[in-house]
């Protein structure tokens, strides 16, 4: 079962993530790349990726014609996903343990910020959503 | 360069609604639709990869206790908005992603009246921010 583990952060994280030490990010960029190896190694890693900062996203949609309609303006409330990775594992517990473990990767100062990450099923193909 | 483009339809507050409601000639005019998307983008060679999420009834979110267990929990925030599948393309330029995303964005919905939906598009990043 695939499963996709989301890190979601809002405007203000992502500001204060910004002002983070080098040497506490050199601590969180290390451990990720620790984590993602230790996924690759125990065979569970399907795919992971970073995203670019949220100043640089944009909403599209389709005018009546096709063509591209661009906004950058964004609620409030808007969470912006960070990055993401993808696991194939037996089961969701396996899946929420894993999610657990990259919820600590340490933050400011070194101590685990315990975030939240958002766990999903991936689907294979659309029957698997029983519509 | 590397862009998502990410399809976030789905707000808690609107569980049981939208997709599940539709016909099923809806609903095939509009997966066949996507998979002839998914098909030209693989035939330009522009796709990376590219995913459909479950339902948000199935979205955990966990977080690590002290001891690193999994605490996990379902109840999302009214304004959450749930991403229900994403594409990763590699195009040349920006104006290029927001071209498929225009693409995906006017999938068709109920009777097929194109849904205009918006997709957020974001570069990806080949490495951590500097």
């Amino acid at each position: 079962m695939k499963y996709i583990l989301m890190m979601n952060a809002s405007s203000a994280d992502w500001n204060s993530y910004a002002k983070w030490s080098k040497d506490d990010l050199a601590a969180n960029v290390a451990f990720m790349r620790n984590f993602n190896k230790e996924l690759k190694e125990e065979g569970v890693l399907v795919a992971t990726e970073g995203l670019g900062w949220p100043a640089k996203a944009k909403i599209v949609r389709a005018a009546a014609d096709g063509t591209p309609v661009t906004d950058g303006v964004f609620p409030e409330s808007k969470e912006f996903l960070a990055g993401y990775w993808i696991i194939d594992v037996e089961n969701a517990e396996q899946a929420y343990k894993i999610a657990a473990r990259v919820s600590g990767a340490p933050g400011p100062g070194g101590h685990g910020g315990n975030i939240p990450i958002e766990v999903r099923e991936v689907l294979s193909g659309f029957a698997d959503l029983n519509l | 360069m590397k862009y998502i483009l990410m399809m976030n339809t789905m707000k808690a507050s609107q569980q049981g609604q939208g997709i599940m409601g539709w016909s099923k000639h809806d609903l095939e005019a509009h997966i066949a639709y996507m998979m002839k998307l998914n098909q030209d983008l693989t035939n330009s060679r522009e796709l990376v990869s590219a995913e459909g999420l479950s339902f948000p009834d199935q979205a955990k979110r966990v977080r690590a206790a002290n001891d690193g267990t999994p605490i996990t929990d379902g109840v999302f925030p009214e304004s959450k908005e749930f991403l229900a599948g994403y594409w990763i393309v590699d195009v040349p330029t920006p104006e290029r992603a927001y071209a498929i995303a225009a693409r995906a964005s006017a999938a068709p919905g109920r009777g097929g009246t194109p849904l205009n939906m918006w997709i957020e598009v974001r570069p990806i990043m080949s490495q951590p921010p500097k």
